[in-house]
């Protein structure tokens, strides 16, 4: 595969703020790939900057291995999914999606046919002389899709597409997204600060944090080899805990010494542990590595969510066998289910669920899709 | 429906009701009254003679080579004043658009300041501002002597068209402005950068987006300097060296004639025609505007 | 790209900035002039303070200003506010339909439909001073409203329709509702509609030209009213202290409070109050509430109380009309003779007397709104032809000269005139004679005689002609040895001719710019009268040289006081015209005006003679062996209404051409 875009050593500061901070990456032809990560980590910043809106302070922004740093939008073969679509409000929806043919001056016959298959890729076929204003949200998205589409360029941005959509809309429009991006072989760089959205759709997933990319792989990759306590607690929910590595596959934490399959670490080095929920079996109490106490547990339609207290930390457990509020346990876990990372800055920050509860969580979602 | 409701809707109903009087008495019975003295003769008996008097009285003018040419009077006084109006708005309309969308562009605090600077001028008053005008542009004037200065020859400018229309650009150049501006500060930026996304150099955007998200600015603006230019009377008098007769001379000229009638006449049709072409400008520019949505 | 945006912005300031430099330095000249910059000086700032009716004429337009602007706020916010919520689609378009109208319409269509209606509302109702503050603040409340309308009605449609109801489902009344959390929000809309309300009213004059009345005038009338004269350069002084007084104020208001700060806040109480939560920073907020309130408030007192007090009768007001700049008003040391008849009044009857002075820029002017029987005045000046009409159509009273013993000090030459043969109605003010003025050097002294001068084509380009009709014709017909006042249309159409004739050669039609022109050199023949050659003299440039002569035959006018039919106060009238025959203000009054006075009171004072000079005397005061037949030939006549028309269109021939 050839590299389509590369940023390389990218800064960028805004009155102060640095925003991206020395940031290098690689995205392939034909890849969807997904820039993840919190409100604020500068994930929008590097899309712009691929877009062609703003410039780094330093570093460059390579396509098709030309620098283009002061390239302006327009002259990139690159077109953007906005993330409230942006619609043009006095044009119709033929006309938004004939926009950047006309630009081009496109023959007129060739505009129609053009603009009436991306209509119908997009499903939008006889809504043609509708006014964009009275589209709803998802129509609004296939608009804009196509009208990113029709000029057929190399690579498409799309920030935060599918935020404004509602839940079921969303989980559509993913795998709509997903089949368009195959069917017409254009590099799809996705911008997200939804994980489960991430995990879906992309081929490769770019998890940053504070400026800096934390890490780079495929949804696997950064679900059961996360780097760090970071990317482990942004993806998907884990138990993180601190341990020390005796030896190659063998690690002990809470108490207790497990058989793991890691290896590489410096004898009795400090490293972070992590335990995904739906990887730890209940066994009756006395049995199993660990003992705890069950403090609560949420239905939550599959499976049971257990938050169980062992020595202080509190655990999450995924489990489809009721356990009841009280009640004494022993934790059963896989060598395969532990993951070791090395320590980092982000250490000991996540991973308790001390304080966990579902509505705080949805409550920062919230006010991270109102502030970006 | 509840009680509160049904009460708020009571109170919010009566919140017009002042308005709606004064606009009856004070909007829609005067224009009445214009109408009535413009179809009325002295002892207020009916009449359509002000009216047609006003498509076909004609005068004598000297044509190019010297000989004289019969001219409906009021015909071509209203061309005249038509022609000075649509050349002033037009360059307000230049000068203006760029202008207010530099401004619409800056920082917010420097939006702030730019648009009380452009308030400023209006609140001197406007026969003053018009007397230094006069003091600038003046074969002798300000103007001249820093060109002469300079060594740059002199220009004569008073008493041309083109002070007749500096002074109404002047004047009113803040009306164009106004609109314009408060449209474009609230254009959503995105859809400039999604165009420049789509393939747009910066003209296409100004031309495919910007121009026609604008419009209604545009119309709003256009209105409001060609309207009071085309029936100004003292700039005219003024910077014209009292060489323009427009349509306010006109009917100034008739009030002070003591000929309410025939200046309720002129009145009366310059209203109705506007009405007619703001109705017409209204209509054809709807297409264009998307009824307020993106706002 | 980047430059070049700057570069226009700074021009554009440059071009809306120029003229208000040019008013800033002129404010401080030495001399009269407003093209000729001779000296700094103070003088027109000290002149300022001391001309008590300029004063009272900003006094009044900043009432105005702040009760229109005060009413159509609290109106307009209200109206938008039932707007918004109206049901009914139709009964919505037609008020948006309306509401424009006066934005639409001319200024002059707006002024004379109004001006029409209160005419016949004060026929109908008979109010006998229909026009005055009352008419003129509903005039500008009225084209104040749209613009405060049309300002905070899409504010409320952009606004969050859900806000007013999370309040109301939080408890609050829906007048609580919309006074905590509607009207925060559509806030910075009224102050903005509020204050474009206030500029318009400030600067309006077309409309309150139509719409003014007795006793109130305002700035913008005032100085239309000076075109007779010339507009002095302590209006200049004016303009630049409401200039610094306003930036002023703009300035610290933006340093307090930027937009954005604004927006945030709007955004966090939006925020709150959908979340249920008290809103934040009630201080300030209530800060807000109680300026824009109050202010509101305040202007609508104000409106009220002053009404009120200036349609109250008090015992003793006179109402005067006359020419703009005609009256010894105090400046430059003068004589204010108003404030010193009033004072005189007070010690002489023990009695306090209040004047109304206000100012009319010509006869037609003047007479129009007498005749419109909705305005009320005590004491009028119009010129002679206009006094035989308005005797003729009973606008005048018959004087009771026991009240003016003063009449006796009027110079023989002036009784009997045609205009008021049994000098019954009037007591003659000041008079002049047509002559032109030329720059002696630009034109020969050769050819300075007569009228021909203006036709000689050796000036082409230099020559000024009278901007109205009367005297413009005038001009023509004495050349040709015609009779001013004839009937015989063809003679009028030859006039018309002679001055389409001249025509090319003429620079300009002016009135009051002749005063400019002439100083600057700018012109360099111009007839005008006697006494404002001499105002022209004190201005000159030092490359011009203002000379003067008669031709023959000339012009002859008379203003004279007399008492209009709708005075109230006929004995109170009467005594004032006395005073202003007595030696002190009579005196002031030529010496102000610099025109002559029919009062050998005055033209036979050594003091007198001594302050204007041999020549000034000399041409002021030609002497003549018999002026009453000469008065009578060539002076002005009233024509009548069919006649003036028919002028009236000739003009507009000469005009379009």
């Amino acid at each position: 595969m050839d590299k389509i875009i590369e940023l390389r050593n990218i800064t960028k500061s805004f009155d102060g703020e640095v925003v991206l901070d020395n940031i290098s990456l690689d995205i392939y032809d034909n890849e969807f790939i997904t820039l993840l990560g919190p409100s604020g980590c500068g994930k929008t910043t590097t899309l712009r900057l691929i877009g062609g809106f703003e410039t780094p302070d330093s570093g460059d922004v390579l396509f098709m291995g030309q620098r283009i740093n002061d390239v302006p939008p327009h002259k990139r073969n690159v077109n953007t999914v906005f993330q409230r679509y942006a619609l043009f409000p006095h044009l119709n929806v033929f006309e938004n999606v004939a926009f950047p043919l006309r630009e081009r001056k496109v023959p007129r016959e060739e505009i129609e046919t053009r603009v009436e298959e991306m209509l119908a890729m997009v499903a939008l076929k006889g809504f043609e002389h509708r006014s964009v204003t009275s589209l709803s949200g998802g129509q609004q998205q296939r608009v804009a899709i196509a009208r990113a589409l029709v000029g057929k360029p190399r690579v498409l941005l799309l920030d935060e597409p599918l935020a404004a959509l509602d839940l079921k809309l969303r989980k559509d429009m993913q795998q709509e997204l997903k089949n368009i991006q195959k069917a017409t072989g254009i590099t799809f760089i996705f911008v997200t600060h939804d994980q489960e959205e991430a995990l879906s759709m992309s081929d490769t997933i770019v998890v940053m944090s504070e400026g800096r990319i934390q890490q780079i792989g495929s949804s696997q990759d950064v679900y059961n080899e996360p780097k760090n306590a970071f990317v482990a607690d942004f993806i998907g929910e884990s138990n993180i805990v601190d341990g020390i590595m005796l030896r190659d596959k063998s690690v002990s934490f809470s108490g207790h010494t497990f058989a793991c399959v890691d290896g590489g670490f410096a004898p009795s080095e400090p490293v972070d542990v992590v335990v995904r929920p739906e990887d730890v079996d209940i066994v009756p109490a006395g049995k199993g590595m660990l003992q705890g106490t069950v403090t609560s547990v949420t239905f939550m339609g599959v499976h049971y969510e257990v938050i169980v207290d062992i020595g202080g930390f509190k655990w999450m457990i995924q489990t489809t066998d009721f356990v009841a509020e009280g009640e004494h346990i022993g934790l059963y876990i896989e060598p395969d289910a532990i993951h070791i990372m090395k320590k980092s800055e982000y250490s000991g920050l996540y991973g308790d669920y001390a304080s966990f509860s579902n509505e705080f969580d949805e409550l920062s979602d919230a006010e991270s899709e109102g502030s970006e | 429906m509840t009680k509160k409701t049904t009460r708020r809707n009571l109170v919010t109903g009566i919140a017009a009701s002042p308005y709606e009087l004064w606009a009856v008495v004070f909007i829609l019975v005067p224009l009445a009254f214009v109408a009535y003295y413009a179809f009325t003769d002295n002892s207020f008996r009916f009449t359509t003679a002000n009216i047609t008097r006003f498509f076909t009285a004609t005068s004598s003018v000297a044509g190019e080579d010297g000989a004289g040419r019969e001219v409906r009077t009021y015909l071509l006084i209203s061309w005249r004043s038509l022609k000075l109006a649509a050349i002033s708005t037009v360059v307000c309309l230049l000068l203006g658009y760029p202008l207010a969308y530099i401004i619409s562009r800056a920082s917010p605090k420097a939006q702030k300041t730019m648009m009380t600077l452009i308030m400023i001028p209006m609140w001197m008053n406007f026969l003053i501002r018009t007397y230094a005008w006069m003091t600038i542009l003046q074969d002798t004037g300000i103007l001249n002597n820093f060109l002469a200065g300079l060594h740059l020859g002199r220009v004569h400018i008073i008493g041309t068209e083109t002070a007749v229309v500096i002074g109404m650009v002047y004047d009113y150049l803040p009306y164009m402005i106004l609109p314009l501006y408060s449209i474009m500060a609230k254009m959503d930026h995105r859809l400039i950068e999604a165009a420049r996304d789509l393939g747009c150099a910066p003209v296409g955007v100004l031309r495919r987006v910007i121009l026609p998200l604008s419009m209604p600015g545009v119309v709003n603006g256009v209105t409001m300097v060609l309207i009071p230019s085309i029936s100004t009377f003292y700039i005219s008098q003024k910077l014209g060296d009292g060489m323009f007769f427009l349509l306010g001379d006109a009917i100034e000229g008739q009030y002070t004639a003591n000929n309410l009638h025939f200046a309720a006449a002129i009145a009366f049709i310059l209203m109705v025609a506007l009405l007619a072409a703001m109705a017409v400008m209204r209509h054809l520019t709807s297409k264009y505007t998307y009824g307020g949505a993106a706002a | 790209m980047k430059r070049a945006s700057k570069i226009f912005t700074a021009l554009m300031f440059v071009f809306l900035f120029a003229p208000i430099a040019i008013l800033l330095l002129f404010s401080f000249n030495e001399a009269r002039s407003l093209s000729v910059f001779s000296g700094f000086s103070l003088k027109w700032y000290r002149e300022l303070f001391r001309d008590t009716e300029t004063l009272k004429t900003v006094r009044n337009t900043l009432v105005l200003a702040v009760c229109a602007a005060g009413v159509s706020t609290v109106m307009g916010t209200a109206a938008a506010v039932g707007i918004h919520r109206m049901r009914s689609k139709y009964l919505r378009s037609a008020l948006d339909m309306v509401t424009n109208i006066p934005m639409i319409n001319p200024d002059i269509i707006t002024g004379i439909s109004m001006m029409l209606m209160f005419v016949f509302a004060s026929r109908l109702f008979g109010f006998a001073a229909s026009l005055s503050f009352i008419t003129l603040l509903i005039a500008h409340i009225t084209f104040c409203l749209p613009y405060v309308i049309l300002q905070v009605l899409p504010r409320l449609r952009q606004m969050d329709k859900s806000l007013p109801e999370a309040a109301m489902d939080l408890g609050c009344t829906p007048w609580k509702a919309f006074w905590k959390v509607e009207l925060p929000e559509i806030m910075p809309a009224i102050v903005t509609g509020m204050i474009m309300a206030f500029t318009l009213s400030l600067d309006d004059f077309v409309i309150s030209y139509f719409t003014t009345g007795t006793g109130f005038q305002t700035l913008p009338i005032r100085i239309y009213n000076m075109t007779k004269k010339t507009v002095t350069p302590d209006m200049y002084a004016l303009a630049t202290l409401i200039f610094f007084v306003i930036l002023a104020l703009l300035l610290l208001s933006n340093l307090t409070d930027s937009e954005d700060s604004q927006k945030l806040r709007a955004a966090r109480r939006a925020k709150r109050a959908a979340a249920g939560k008290p809103p934040a920073d009630p201080r300030k907020q209530r800060i807000l509430y109680a300026c824009g309130g109050s202010l509101a408030l305040v202007a609508v007192a104000a409106a009220i109380v002053f009404a009120v007090t200036e349609t109250d009768n008090k015992p003793q007001v006179l109402n005067v009309y006359n020419w703009g700049e005609y009256i010894s008003d105090g400046s430059e040391g003068s004589m204010d003779v108003v404030k010193e008849f009033e004072r005189w009044y007070q010690e002489e009857y023990g009695r306090p007397v209040q004047v109304n002075y206000t100012t009319f820029a010509s006869n037609e002017d003047m007479y129009a709104k007498l005749s419109s029987g909705a305005v009320r005045y005590d004491v009028v000046i119009p010129s002679d032809y206009m006094i035989a009409r308005m005797i003729e159509e009973d606008m005048l009273l018959p004087l009771d000269f026991d009240n003016i013993p003063n009449y006796q000090y009027i110079s023989d030459d002036f009784h009997g005139l045609y205009y008021d043969p049994d000098d019954a109605y009037s007591v003659p003010y000041a008079y002049g004679i047509v002559g032109v003025i030329y720059n002696a050097n630009a034109v020969d002294e050769a050819d300075a005689s007569g009228w021909d001068l203006m036709w000689n084509e050796k000036y082409a380009g230099q020559i000024l002609q009278f901007n109205n009709s009367r005297d413009a014709f005038g001009t023509a017909m004495y050349r040709a040895g015609m009779d001013v006042n004839t009937t015989d249309r063809s003679l009028w159409q030859s006039a018309l001719d002679d001055l389409l004739a001249q025509r090319p050669l003429v620079k300009s039609y002016v009135m009051d710019e002749v005063y400019n022109m002439m100083e600057s050199g700018e012109g360099a023949v111009a007839a005008y009268y006697a006494g404002d050659y001499f105002t022209m003299l004190d201005a000159q440039a030092d490359t011009v040289d203002l000379r003067f002569y008669y031709p023959d035959p000339t012009n002859f006018y008379i203003d004279a006081m007399c008492v209009p039919s709708c005075c109230q106060n006929k004995q109170l009238a009467e005594i004032f015209i006395n005073y202003m025959l007595s030696q002190e203000p009579a005196i002031a009054n030529a010496e102000y005006t610099w025109y002559a006075s029919p009062n050998t009171l005055v033209y036979e004072n050594q003091d007198y003679i001594d302050e204007m000079g041999e020549d000034a005397m000399a041409i002021l005061y030609p002497g003549w062996d018999d002026f009453a037949a000469q008065y009578n030939t060539y002076a002005y006549r009233n024509l009548d209404g069919e006649l003036l028309d028919y002028i009236n269109s000739l003009w507009e021939t000469l005009k379009i051409n």
